[in-house]
């Protein structure tokens, strides 16, 4: 409490004091699972409120998708600390599947969607128990040799229709893909912030900062890492299954998108890695920019996209949320006093409890 | 070989230890880093291993966890065979261990910290998926007020000072309550005054929650202070076991720190 004059220092401070910034968030915290219910409630409503399928309703369903896939992406990347530059095979895999089984198999929709689902999963159980004994660049680089394995395979095969792809005529409407998508998100959403506060949760973001230790504790690290990216394989599987009829055409460039790999990597770490809202917040904010740009400044979107990367890497290094929650917590540690500086209450306390 | 000092104490019952290693041996190609090792440790005893650098005391450290396994011998926790088990299996079973570089989640909070270390108990899907309930929260206050962190428990752990996450990591092993705890150089690093705190926390645990404790340490005052009985590694041999003043009064240990053979 005796630090009340520190806070006076620093323009920002004045203007966005930490404290506000603490009560903001821990309010968020606190209201968390209302907080979800109103924004899935406004986003669902917003249809019926006149949003009518077309170019608003594709761009606010791609929104949908791209937090998806930097949610699925974080789950691993951010909270377990293995940074996959593959995740999109589990994209192409779940994009192929629907494609395939509607198309030559004659599936309703909904069977093929839950089908492919499942094999993102299988295929992320595979290849987990493979490349998962990997950390930091081996994995990126080994999740990244997956991708592109995968790509040139569905160029190869014949079902996959080659390097040509397949168009796909019979897909449901704007309003489906726009409510299904914003479902799965929903689901994920509920499901990583459930998931972040139990204990299943816990030792993944333990095994992001020292697996070693983890192991020591006595967790089956490779049990844990497994399951989350069965998970991310999952969700992202079935963001890849509603995308192929979606976009009414898939080719491997699309399902096996390298460039969409990087952007929703880029799209976790600027919203806060490691965060619920910092993915989806950070895939809502950087596809508007890039919408934007599309619409104003065509063919600079991708210039736009680095350098937008660039200043936010450097200037918050945690993204948005991550930076939000630093500044906000900063002076706890002082207030309750570090221990180096108050050695000497530390003693007479000590001695107080014997 | 050693045999000459390696055969049972005498006042120990082997098959009651909590820990015991028999003839553990860890060799790194031409190098024998342990060798042939029997230590008996028992429920309640704080014991101290000392050893001029490169002895190979974290490497039987490691062998004991199972992050190294033993090229010969056998490693009893509880009276079980656990040389083969994985590390995170020997852990569960009741091992608590403490590294030599402070190891605590950076980027997590003081409180997850602390509640990671309190479920390791079970690895059923029940009580995995379950949110923390209040008394364990209440648990986690109690032990941060005792190591002197109250009103840190929001705090990311990596912003605490070193000492303090000394402290926190001893917190969490007090929170996870260990049949047997593994602490390498406890003292390396921190403050005085901390020392004479941390000294204080492992009495009580010792005394209180009757922990067995089993330490590496190279402050000598710090280790004779608080050890019932010290075994000391020199190139890998055990050459002495017993009490402090024992040590403190053996040739072979004093030559072997003054690098006499």
């Amino acid at each position: 409490m005796s630090t009340s004059d520190e806070e006076s220092r620093g323009v920002l401070r004045s203007v966005l004091p930490p404290e506000q910034v603490d009560r903001f968030l821990s309010t968020c915290d606190a209201y968390g699972w209302q907080l979800l219910a109103i924004s899935t409630l406004a986003a669902a409503a917003l249809p019926l409120l006149g949003l009518e399928a077309g170019y608003r309703m594709t761009v606010f369903t791609e929104m949908f998708l791209f937090a998806i896939l930097a949610l699925s992406w974080d789950l691993v990347g951010g909270q377990t600390g293995y940074p996959s530059f593959g995740n999109m095979a589990f994209f192409g895999i779940g994009a192929y599947a629907t494609a395939i089984l509607t198309k030559d198999f004659a599936l309703s929709f909904p069977v093929a969607f839950l089908l492919a689902g499942l094999l993102a999963v299988t295929f992320a159980a595979v290849i987990g128990v493979i490349v998962l004994r990997l950390r930091g660049h081996y994995f990126a680089i080994a999740t990244l040799g997956v991708l592109l394995a995968a790509q040139q395979i569905s160029r190869n095969l014949d079902i996959t229709g080659g390097a040509s792809g397949k168009i796909l005529l019979q897909t449901p409407s704007g309003e489906t893909f726009y409510y299904l998508f914003l479902g799965v998100l929903v689901v994920e959403m509920a499901l990583v912030y459930y998931l972040s506060g139990t204990r299943f949760g816990f030792v993944l973001n333990a095994i992001r900062d020292d697996e070693e230790k983890a192991t020591a504790m006595g967790f089956n690290t490779t049990y844990y890492k497994t399951a989350a990216w069965m998970l991310a394989g999952l969700f992202t599987g079935f963001a890849g299954a509603a995308y192929s009829l979606f976009n009414t055409f898939i080719d491997p460039q699309t399902a096996y998108n390298g460039a969409w790999n990087v952007e929703l990597i880029a799209m976790a770490l600027l919203g806060g890695s490691g965060t619920v809202a910092g993915p989806v917040l950070g895939a809502f904010g950087l596809h508007t920019i890039i919408e934007i740009v599309e619409t104003y400044a065509v063919g600079w979107q991708l210039v736009l996209l680095g350098g937008a990367v660039i200043i936010t890497v450097i200037g918050f290094p945690n993204g948005v949320v991550g930076t939000l929650s630093e500044y906000a917590s900063q002076m706890d540690y002082y207030k309750h006093g570090g221990m180096a500086a108050t050695d000497t209450d530390d003693g007479s306390e000590v001695s107080a409890d014997e | 070989m050693s045999k000459a000092t390696s055969g049972p104490a005498p006042d120990t019952d082997s098959g009651r230890a909590v820990l015991r290693t028999d003839g553990v041996t860890k060799r790194f190609g031409g190098l024998t880093a342990v060798d042939d090792v029997d230590i008996a440790i028992h429920s309640g005893e704080i014991i101290g291993l000392i050893g001029p650098n490169g002895a190979g005391k974290s490497t039987l450290f490691n062998c004991i966890t199972g992050a190294l396994t033993p090229d010969e011998g056998r490693v009893y926790l509880q009276g079980e065979d656990v040389t083969d088990w994985p590390e995170h299996k020997i852990a569960r079973a009741g091992l608590g261990r403490m590294f030599q570089e402070t190891r605590i989640f950076g980027d997590m909070t003081v409180r997850k910290n602390l509640l990671l270390a309190a479920q390791e108990g079970g690895a059923d899907v029940s009580s995995l998926m379950r949110r923390p309930d209040s008394s364990l929260l209440a648990r986690t206050d109690e032990l941060l007020d005792y190591v002197d962190l109250g009103g840190l428990a929001e705090t990311r752990a990596g912003r605490m000072s070193f000492g303090q996450q000394k402290l926190l990591e001893f917190a969490m092993e007090l929170m996870s309550e260990p049949e047997i705890l593994l602490m390498d150089e406890p003292a390396g690093g921190i403050n005085p005054s901390m020392l004479g705190n941390l000294i204080d926390y492992i009495r009580n645990a010792n005394e209180e929650q009757e922990s067995t404790i089993f330490l590496i340490e190279h402050n000598m005052d710090f280790v004779m202070d608080i050890a019932d009985r010290i075994y000391v590694l020199a190139h890998g041999e055990r050459i002495a076991e017993g009490t402090p003043e024992e040590i403190q009064n053996d040739q072979r240990v004093l030559d072997a720190y003054l690098g006499r053979e």
